[in-house]
C-alpha cells in the first residue's frame, strides 16, 4: 500500500502531477547501453500506478449498433479503403471461423460468407465511443487519459483502497466494460507507456514494482510499440526482435539512427523520464443521437430507443453529479423536418425511469408526421448553450417525523399531469395585494413556486385577515365577502326597466362596495359592486360601471 | 372477535344499517344539521361524493368549504390518527375561476390548491384519477359532463386506493343514472336557502335537509 492510498475518494483531483519537463538527451549519459547503469530516475512519481485498457476490437464495436451487441455469433466485419481497395479490417469470431480475416478484399470475404454484414470503419464514431468510455471511466479514478485510437489510461494508485485492491478493481473495470460490449486487454504498470505496451502485447500483467520494469518489458515483441512499420523492419534487420534487444543498443547511436523521440519513449516506459499526460476532460453537456435500424413509427419501439438514450443520460449526469430539468428530443424523419419534443420537470433530476414515464405520456399524444429514422437527445438548452445544473439530492424523504410532508411524490403528480395536458393547464394560485378583483390573484406556473408550504399570505382587500371569523364583526365580513366563483371576464347583464336580470330579476342583498382604482394604467376601473340574489336562490356578485357604458355586469358567484 | 370479521365490519363498503353505521369517522361538514344525517358524522373520506345541481353557484362550494379548509391545513397530531394530513386540493376542470381571495376567506391554504384545466373531457377524468391515486391529494374536485357508471366506479376505486376524497359535480339530469358514489346529494336552491336532498347514502338513509345554506355569506356555526 502506498502513501496516497489513505485518500478514500477517487473524485478528488490530484494537485500538480508530472509537470511537463522538457526532456533532453543531454540529461542522459552517452555512450552507454540503455538499461542497467542508469540510476532510477526521480522524475517519475514513484507511487503512480497506471491501468491501461487497450480495446483491440474498437472499430468493430463502434460500428455495431447497440441493438445487436449481444449477438456475438453473427458474421460481421468492418472494412477500410486502402489504396483504392476495400479491405477487411476486423471481423467477428463467427466471420473469422468462416475464413474472413484482416486484409482480405471485401469481395473475397463476401464470396466466402454471403450473409456477411459489412460496415465501413468510422473513425469519428470510434473517437466518440472512446470519449464516452473515458467519461465512464472517471467513476474509477480522477485521472483518465484518452489515447486515440483505442487506448484508455487510468491512474489508479489513489483508487485502490476504495475499490478493494488492485485485482478487484481490474476485474470490476473489465467486467463492466464487457457489459458495455467492449473487450479490453488490461495491464498495470508504474509508467503509462509500459502499461500501454504490456496491454498491447496482451499480457495481463499486474506490475507494481518500478524496479522490475526492465525485466517485464524486455520480453515484449516490437509490435506492441506501435512504431512505424518501416522502423520495425529496420530493427528486425538488425536482429532486434524484442524490447530487451532494443535496450541493449547504445544510447547515442540509437538516438542518432532512430531519433531522439524513440529514445525518449524508451526512457519514459522505463520510468527514467517523466511522462506528462493530459487529463481527459468530459464534455459538459449531453447531446447524443440514436440511429434506428429502420424507419419506425411504433411508439413502443421509439420508447425503447429513447430509453437507451435516457440511460446514457443518467450515466452522464450521475458521473458528473449533475441534474437536468429540461430534455429536448428531436425525432428525425427522412423527408419531413424533425419533430421536436421538450420534456420538463419540476425538480431537476437524474433518474431515467422518471423521464421515461413522462415521455410515455407525451409520445402517446404526439402526432409524428412520418416514420422516425433517428432520435437526438439534448439535456439543458436546445441551442446547447445551457448546461445541466448541479445535482441536489432529494432530502424531502428524510424530513423528521412531524415535519413538512415529503414533496417529491407531489411534484411527480404535477409533472405527470403537465406532461399529458400541458404545462400551462396545471397551476397553483396565490393572492396579490390589489383592489381590482381581476388583479387580486395570480396563477403560479413557475415550477419552483408550486409545491409545499408558503410563509406569508398577501393581504386581502380591506385588510381582512384570512380567518378566524369570530374576531370580525358580521357586517364587515358581509361587506368584504368575495365570491368563490369568478368569471374570466365580466358578463353583461340584460336589464328589465332599471333592474338587472340574470335568470330572472335580481334582488339586492348587499352593497354597494365601490372600487375605483387603477387610473394609472389602461385597466382602471370605477365600479359599484353589489351582492344580489336571483329567483333561483343563487347569490351573485355584480357591478355597475360608473363610467363608460354605465352597464350592469356579472362578475362572480358566491357558489 | 375474528380478525377477518373485524376487518369486514370496518369496511365502508359494508351496509350495516344506521344503528351500527358509525364504524368509521367522517369528515365534519361544518354544517351540524347535515352531519346528523351522514354516517360517521360527516363526509365519507376515501370515497366518491356526487353533488347534483341545476346551476353552478347554488351553494355547492360553500357546502364544501369548511371541510376543504380543514383538509388544507395541517392538524394537531392527535387528529391525524386516521391518516388524515394536510394534502393538496385538486380542482379538475372547474367551470369558472375559483377566486383565491375568497378561498382564503374561507380558511383554505392557497399553497395547497392545484388547478388543473384539461382541454378534453377524457383528460379531465384521467387527471382526476391520477390525482386520486397519487395519494398526495386530500380532495379532488371534478367537474365533468362525461361521467357515467364506469367513470364513477373508477373514481370510487381510485379514491379508495389513494385515500383521498373525490367530489364530482354533475347536472341534476343525472339523478336517474346509476352511480358507484358512496354519497349522492342534490342541491336545490329555494327562497329559504339551499336544500340538500341526500339521494344515496351508504351506511345511512336518504333524507332531505332544508335550508342548510341560507345566506351568501353564511359561515359555519352562524
Amino acid at each position: 500500500m502506498t502513501r496516497r492510498d489513505a485518500n478514500p475518494t477517487p473524485a478528488v483531483r490530484h494537485p500538480v502531477r508530472q509537470r511537463p519537463v522538457q526532456q533532453t538527451l543531454s540529461l542522459a549519459p552517452a555512450n552507454d547501453a540503455l538499461p542497467r547503469r542508469l540510476p532510477p530516475s526521480r522524475a517519475v512519481h514513484a507511487d503512480a500506478l497506471w491501468l491501461c485498457l487497450y480495446l483491440p476490437a474498437l472499430p468493430l464495436e463502434a460500428a455495431r449498433r447497440p441493438a445487436d451487441a449481444g449477438e456475438a455469433n453473427i458474421p460481421y466485419a468492418v472494412f477500410e479503403e486502402q489504396q483504392g481497395v476495400r479491405q477487411i479490417l476486423m471481423a467477428t469470431p463467427a466471420a473469422e471461423a468462416a475464413g474472413v480475416h484482416a486484409g482480405l478484399p471485401v469481395n473475397a470475404a463476401l464470396a466466402l460468407v454471403p450473409g456477411l454484414l459489412l460496415a465501413e470503419r468510422d473513425g469519428a464514431r470510434e473517437r466518440r465511443q472512446l470519449e464516452t468510455l473515458a467519461a465512464w471511466a472517471e467513476r474509477y479514478t480522477s485521472f483518465v487519459v484518452s489515447e486515440p485510437p483505442a487506448t484508455l489510461l487510468l491512474e489508479i494508485a489513489a483508487s485502490l483502497r476504495l475499490f478493494n485492491g488492485l485485482r478487484a478493481l481490474r476485474r470490476q473495470i473489465v467486467t463492466a466494460l464487457a457489459a458495455r460490449g467492449h473487450r479490453a486487454q488490461p495491464a498495470i504498470a508504474p509508467t503509462p507507456l509500459a502499461a500501454t505496451w504490456l496491454a498491447r502485447a496482451g499480457s495481463r500483467r499486474c506490475l507494481v514494482d518500478a524496479a522490475r520494469l526492465n525485466s517485464a518489458l524486455a520480453g515484449l515483441p516490437l509490435d506492441c510499440l506501435d512504431w512505424p512499420a518501416r522502423l520495425h523492419s529496420t530493427l528486425r534487420g538488425m536482429g532486434v526482435a524484442c524490447v530487451g534487444d532494443l535496450l541493449r543498443l547504445p544510447r547515442a547511436g540509437f538516438a542518432r539512427r532512430f531519433g531522439a523521440d524513440r529514445l525518449l519513449a524508451l526512457d519514459r516506459a522505463l520510468g527514467r523520464a517523466p511522462d506528462p499526460r493530459r487529463h481527459f476532460r468530459a464534455p459538459p453537456r449531453f447531446c447524443e443521437n440514436c440511429d434506428l435500424d429502420a424507419e419506425q413509427s411504433d411508439s413502443e419501439l421509439l420508447l425503447g430507443a429513447c430509453e437507451h438514450l435516457l440511460t446514457r443520460l443518467e450515466h452522464f449526469l450521475r458521473t458528473r453529479q449533475l441534474a437536468a430539468q429540461r430534455l429536448h428530443f428531436r425525432f428525425f424523419h427522412r423527408h419531413e423536418p424533425a419533430t421536436p419534443l421538450t420534456l420538463g420537470c419540476l425538480q431537476a433530476g437524474q433518474n431515467s425511469a422518471r423521464w421515461l414515464e413522462l415521455l410515455r405520456l407525451r409520445l402517446e399524444a404526439l402526432a409524428l408526421p412520418a416514420p422516425v429514422i433517428a432520435i437526438r437527445l439534448c439535456a439543458g438548452d436546445e441551442e446547447g448553450n445551457g448546461h445541466c445544473q448541479p445535482f441536489v439530492a432529494d432530502t424531502a424523504g428524510l424530513a423528521l417525523a412531524g415535519g413538512e410532508r415529503a414533496s417529491a411524490p407531489a411534484t411527480r403528480l404535477v409533472e405527470r399531469l403537465a406532461a399529458r395536458i400541458g404545462e400551462a393547464a396545471v397551476h397553483g394560485v396565490d393572492t396579490v395585494a390589489e383592489h381590482r378583483p381581476e388583479y387580486a390573484w395570480q396563477a403560479r406556473h413557475a415550477p419552483e413556486e408550486l409545491p409545499q408550504c408558503r410563509a406569508a399570505t398577501a393581504p386581502l382587500p380591506g385588510g381582512q385577515a384570512a380567518l378566524p371569523h369570530g374576531t370580525l364583526g358580521r357586517a364587515q365580513r358581509l361587506l368584504l365577502r368575495r365570491p368563490l366563483w369568478m368569471l374570466e371576464r365580466p358578463e353583461a347583464l340584460a336589464c328589465r326597466g332599471q333592474r338587472p336580470c340574470y335568470r330572472g330579476v335580481l334582488t339586492f342583498a348587499a352593497g354597494p362596495e365601490r372600487i375605483e382604482t387603477g387610473w394609472w394604467d389602461a385597466d382602471g376601473i370605477a365600479r359599484d359592486y353589489y351582492v344580489v340574489r336571483n329567483p333561483d336562490g343563487c347569490y351573485l356578485w355584480i357591478f355597475k360601471n360608473r363610467g363608460g357604458d354605465r352597464g350592469w355586469y356579472l362578475h362572480g358567484m358566491f357558489g | 372477535m375474528n380478525e377477518a370479521l373485524e376487518n369486514l365490519l370496518q369496511s365502508p363498503r359494508l351496509w350495516r344499517g344506521q344503528a351500527q353505521g358509525n364504524a368509521w369517522q367522517g369528515l365534519p361538514t361544518g354544517y351540524p344539521r347535515l352531519d346528523e344525517h351522514l354516517p360517521g358524522g360527516g363526509w365519507p373520506r376515501r370515497s366518491l361524493t356526487e353533488i347534483l345541481l341545476t346551476h353552478y353557484g347554488s351553494g355547492e362550494l360553500k357546502l364544501l368549504m369548511p371541510a376543504l379548509a380543514m383538509l388544507s391545513r395541517p392538524r394537531p397530531a392527535q387528529d391525524t390518527a386516521d391518516g388524515a394530513e394536510a394534502g393538496w386540493l385538486a380542482w379538475v376542470a372547474p367551470p369558472f375561476q375559483p377566486y383565491p381571495p375568497a378561498l382564503l376567506q374561507w380558511g383554505i391554504d392557497l399553497a395547497r390548491v392545484l388547478i388543473v384545466r384539461p382541454r378534453a373531457q377524457r383528460d379531465a377524468l384521467w387527471a382526476a384519477e391520477q390525482a386520486l391515486t397519487s395519494g398526495n391529494c386530500a380532495a379532488v374536485l371534478l367537474w365533468s359532463d362525461a361521467q357515467d357508471l364506469t367513470a364513477s366506479r373508477r373514481l370510487q376505486l381510485a379514491a379508495e386506493q389513494g385515500g383521498s376524497w373525490a367530489i364530482a359535480f354533475r347536472p341534476v339530469q343525472a339523478r336517474g343514472e346509476p352511480s358507484a358514489a358512496a354519497l349522492r346529494l342534490e342541491l336545490k336552491t329555494g327562497a329559504r336557502g339551499t336544500d340538500i336532498h341526500i339521494l344515496k347514502n351508504r351506511g345511512g338513509r336518504p333524507a332531505a335537509v332544508h335550508g342548510v345554506i341560507h345566506d351568501y355569506a353564511s359561515l359555519p356555526g352562524n
